[in-house]
């Protein structure tokens, strides 16, 4: 019972702030509709039994991207009379292209509903253990079975990060408030400071 | 499990990696100073893999190895003839691009780095038998590539490039990664073999559209028409080295991949798929002979001839047979020299300010300016117009032989037909640089570097290349007689 | 819990589940609630001690009643909303904080069997929720429409997600040695761990050096000095906090330290044992004393050394921090990842 309240609130709220996603005026907040809806899609993955791809979705979703895309929003300087201009031109083709995709899904779910689709059955020996949790069945896999592709994926994330930093890096001449910490914690006051005793009226030579 | 037999089968991608992860070690702690370096030891590594593969390819008598890592990788002949091309194209761009950059002082150590990681993509891509490998495999290769592409940032085209193929590729592993999801879902798994025992009574309705997908998705990457609009923008913002780099490597994998991937899990359904690829085929002979006609740049007219070209490979797929899929292989290595030699001469073709001579104006009586660089370039147009005795004739003659043994006379004709129109503007490169009036633009001296790259691939298509035939086609053979194995 | 309301109150088992769930909330809750009043107190001592002040000392008896006469000051106090602002966000921004703060607590252990969700994934569940304490920051620093707060947003953003990255690795270190994520697995791990004596991770040469990068992350990670740059009021006035006044703010203060008790609690049970006594012997009779108790007397412990630093370390520069978080504590903990697992794998599962 609280397993299908849950799904449907969960699952109402996925559709409602999705939704919003695309009918709220400003930028700003559709991303926080954006969040909100990750967070519900997280609450319909506990609600399957994949906790931890649940949490996965909130700490890097949630957590870490749409922070940064919040941010990037939040600085953008958005002309919204500017963004609404082109609405009416464009919004035959937005209908087509979703009339288009509606028929597709309604043609796709019919023809399976009437069993004119068949799926494949799955070949791999991928029998979940009871008793264990989905952080050990997944990494049962993602290291053994996988591994290859695992680190060849890991080399895709390095190419990346190679890549942007490539693609906007510079060079920079140390400006101000470029420190060196190390230089400045080895220093010791005796090769730093000179103790003077200057007389009265000679002034000190630096 | 046993990871050594997987480890080897592997070799030379895990050798490239480590070497990569070294170069970039190197490169992230010297900054550009030993670019030069970082450059020839990662030519050295493609090398060492090179002959590795050789090496993997000419011991492959059991053909079939077993699959690495328990069905994910193939290292067979067909993977390795093609792995051995890529790593050659790669070391062959690696070797102009210095001094390409070094004009405009963008050399980054992290050039190489890249087209290391790219070539161990591509090299995952070819030797794919899972659609976890392919997908992974090129998207390791593609990033590179996107990166490449936009290598010199300061330059608007080159940017634009690199955003145009980034979006437009983003795109076309989308419709790739929805394809393969219907395949998925209606085989029931991501092995090649598993999906060909699956789909033997043939394809669903629902399957089919997966397959439709999936080919779009790599005819994207191999710029077969429909999916080649962004071709010749990329081609053209590219800096040079690097549409060298694209027209090669990427495309040589590409096609592998989709001969591949027609061949082994599709290939109990050959009927479904082989008219799209002939769609595909003469569709691209044509709009890559008319597309140049009208163009006034370089690049943009080699580029209609990567598409051309990539329709004439095409029709070695549309044979389906193995000798179809050898010719196919033909021609992509006779391709392969007569296009980077083609992007070389154009490296070579700058003034003394360094600014390349991009248009057919720019290169007007070469022959009296440049007798040499002139000859070269006669030679590799005519190869790429297929005239007799030049080397790129025989690779269209294989290709067009596997199409008419394999009933498919109608294709061939269309296809001759068409390379006879295509021949119009390999002959407009002749007649502007032998008879039209010399340009005044002063033309600068070229490196060694370049000038070995364009003699070595003269070399090769000038009739000389015929003393290959015999070693390139049993070779060829044996690596498209890989692919046919039955289930 | 369930079963004493389904057993002994004889109710059915989804309502008894229900009721002990709601009550389980509120005796976390509530408590957690005069907690922060008193450790506002506390820390206000601990601050006037080290500057040789005498500190809150009128309200009621030494001055302990001084949080509530704050709070009931605040209670009364006019909501005031800046008429640029975006008031539904305005408003929602220190409702996020606060409910952020609080739901962490659902996997605390606070003894063997007083946890209220006891899930596999608790040390997972934390991160995720301590990921989403950024939001309230954010949204109200946008929201105020004012340039104060909307620095301390930007700030606030880079800063926590700096130092969630090396959070996240030290806690795959400890994961690593407990082999589970569960929270009450990671507490009995810890048993004699430090020379069959000592029942901390903390006293362990691959774990220590983590255990100091994860008291200095958790610093930032709750804006406490001297990270606290997102209400640096030297150069932001009060940051995010700059326009809010009454109610609001008072919740913005009781999500903070909420957070911070949170933080120390996780020092204690990530590396100090949590529940359990400190030493691993029997002689007094210390495991019959209830482990809430020591888990309390941790988590005190580490909000006077929070304290302390607060009123002796110097504000980090923005640049430092950002050094601090990505240059120094990145590299180290991926590192000490490398080692830890190359290490259990040698000794543990070699």
């Amino acid at each position: 019972m609280i397993q299908t309240l849950a799904f449907y609130l969960f699952a109402v709220l996925v559709t409602a702030s999705a939704t919003m996603v695309i009918l709220s005026r400003n930028p700003v907040h559709s991303v926080l509709w954006l969040i909100l809806s990750f967070f519900n899609a997280a609450g319909l993955m506990v609600l399957v039994g994949a906790e931890f791809i649940a949490l996965l979705l909130v700490i890097v979703y949630v957590g870490a991207v749409a922070v940064l895309f919040l941010f990037v929003v939040m600085m953008l300087d958005i002309d919204f009379s500017e963004l609404r201009a082109g609405f009416m031109k464009n919004f035959p083709i937005g209908v087509a292209i979703a009339v288009v995709l509606l028929t597709e899904l309604v043609l796709g779910i019919g023809a399976y509903r009437a069993g004119a689709l068949q799926l494949g059955a799955p070949t791999g020996d991928a029998v979940p253990i009871p008793g264990r949790g989905n952080i050990d069945s997944l990494g049962a896999v993602l290291y053994t079975d996988y591994l290859f592709l695992f680190e060849a994926a890991g080399i895709i994330l390095l190419v990346a990060m190679v890549g942007a930093i490539v693609l906007t890096h510079r060079e920079q001449k140390a400006t101000r408030g470029h420190q060196n910490i190390g230089k400045q914690v080895r220093r010791n006051p005796d090769e730093a400071t000179v103790m003077k005793q200057p007389e009265v009226g000679a002034g000190v030579e630096l | 499990m046993d990871y050594t037999a997987s480890l080897y089968a592997t070799g030379a991608e895990i050798g490239l990696s480590i070497a990569g992860l070294i170069l970039l070690l190197v490169s992230a702690w010297t900054g550009t100073r030993y670019a030069r370096l970082v450059t020839i030891l990662a030519a050295a590594a493609l090398f060492g893999a090179m002959i590795f593969s050789g090496h993997l390819m000419a011991e492959s008598t059991a053909e079939l190895t077993g699959d690495a890592f328990g069905g994910l990788f193939r290292a067979d002949a067909f993977a390795g003839f093609a792995k051995i091309l890529i790593y050659a194209a790669t070391i062959a761009c690696l070797v102009v691009t210095p001094k390409f950059f070094d004009a405009r002082r963008q050399y980054r150590s992290e050039y190489p780095v890249l087209m290391l990681f790219g070539a161990v993509g591509m090299g995952m891509m070819v030797s794919a038998v899972d659609l976890l490998t392919l997908y992974i495999g090129l998207e390791l290769s593609s990033l590179a590539s996107y990166v490449l592409a936009s290598f010199a940032r300061d330059d608007m085209r080159s940017s634009e490039a690199g955003l145009k193929y980034f979006i437009l590729g983003a795109l076309a592993s989308g419709i790739l990664l929805y394809g393969m999801s219907l395949v998925y879902g209606f085989a029931g798994s991501t092995n090649y073999l598993a999906i060909r025992i699956a789909f033997a009574d043939g394809f669903g309705t629902g399957a089919m559209f997966g397959v439709v997908f999936v080919l779009a998705g790599l005819a994207f990457k191999v710029s077969a028409v429909p999916f080649h609009m962004w071709t010749p923008d990329v081609y053209e913002g590219a800096p040079t080295p690097v549409t060298a780099f694209f027209a090669s490597a990427p495309k040589v994998a590409a096609v592998v991949v989709l001969a591949r991937m027609a061949l082994d899990p599709f290939a109990g359904q050959i009927a479904s798929w082989q008219q799209i690829v002939i769609f595909a085929a003469l569709a691209s002979i044509v709009v890559g002979a008319l597309g140049a006609i009208g163009q006034n740049s370089l690049k943009r007219v080699l580029a209609y001839s990567s598409i051309n070209n990539v329709g004439f490979i095409l029709i070695g797929l549309a044979a389906a047979s193995a000798a179809g899929a050898s010719a196919m292989l033909v021609y992509l290595a006779i391709y392969v020299p007569m296009t980077i030699g083609s992007f070389a001469a154009l490296l070579m073709l700058r003034d003394e300010d360094g600014n390349a001579l991009e248009t057919f104006d720019d290169i007007a009586g070469l022959v009296t300016r440049r007798p040499a660089i002139a000859w070269s370039l006669l030679l590799l147009m005519f190869s790429l117009a297929g005239i007799p005795p030049l080397f790129g004739f025989w690779g269209k003659f294989v290709v067009f032989q596997a199409a008419v043994e394999a009933d498919m006379i109608a294709l061939a004709a269309i296809g001759i037909a068409a390379s006879v129109i295509g021949a119009f503007y390999y002959l407009k490169f002749v007649k502007v640089m032998f008879f039209d009036d010399r340009t005044e633009r002063g033309i600068a001296t070229s490196p060694a570097g370049h000038w070995a790259v364009l003699i070595l691939a003269a070399v090769i298509v000038s009739p000389l290349g015929y003393l290959l035939t015999q070693p390139l086609g049993a070779w060829a053979d044996r690596a498209a007689t890989s692919l046919f194995i039955p289930v | 819990m369930t079963d004493f309301f389904q057993n002994t109150l004889g109710m059915s088992y989804e309502f008894a589940w229900f009721t002990a769930t709601i009550a389980g909330i509120l005796l976390i809750a509530l408590p957690l609630m005069l907690a922060v009043a008193m450790i506002i107190y506390v820390d206000r001592k601990v601050w006037a001690a080290i500057a040789l002040r005498r500190g809150p000392n009128v309200v009621g008896p030494f001055g302990l009643l001084q949080s509530f006469a704050d709070g009931l000051k605040v209670f009364l106090q006019e909501t005031i909303i800046p008429s640029a602002a975006n008031k539904g966000l305005f408003l929602i921004a220190p409702i996020v904080t606060f409910t952020v703060a609080l739901l962490a607590w659902a996997v605390i252990p606070f003894g063997p069997e007083a946890v209220l969700a006891d899930i596999n994934i608790g040390l997972l569940y934390v991160l995720a929720i301590s990921s989403l304490g950024v939001y309230g920051v954010v949204v109200s620093g946008w929201a105020s429409n004012s340039k104060y707060p909307f620095f301390s947003a930007m700030r606030a953003a880079a800063q926590m997600i700096s130092y969630e990255v090396s959070i996240g690795f030290i806690l795959i270190c400890v994961i690593l040695y407990a082999g589970s994520s569960n929270l009450n697995t990671i507490i009995v791990a810890q048993i004699g761990h430090g020379f069959g004596l000592v029942n901390a991770f903390a006293f362990n040469l691959l774990l220590f050096p983590m255990w100091v990068m994860f008291l200095i992350s958790s610093l930032a990670e709750t804006a406490r000095a001297p990270f606290d740059l997102t209400e640096a009021e030297s150069e932001l006035v009060a940051g995010y906090q700059t326009e809010y006044s009454s109610m609001s703010f008072a919740l913005f203060w009781l999500g903070e330290y909420a957070n911070v008790l949170l933080m120390a609690a996780l020092n204690a049970i990530l590396f100090f044992g949590g529940w359990l006594p400190p030493l691993n012997i029997d002689l007094i009779p210390w495991f019959d004393i209830p482990g809430f108790i020591w888990l309390f007397a941790k988590i005190f412990f580490f909000f006077f050394v929070f304290s302390w630093v607060k009123a002796t370390v110097p504000r980090f520069r923005y640049d430092q921090l950002m050094r601090l978080g990505w240059k120094v504590f990145l590299p180290l903990s991926l590192a000490f990842v490398v080692l830890t697992s190359g290490w259990l794998m040698l000794t543990r599962y070699g």
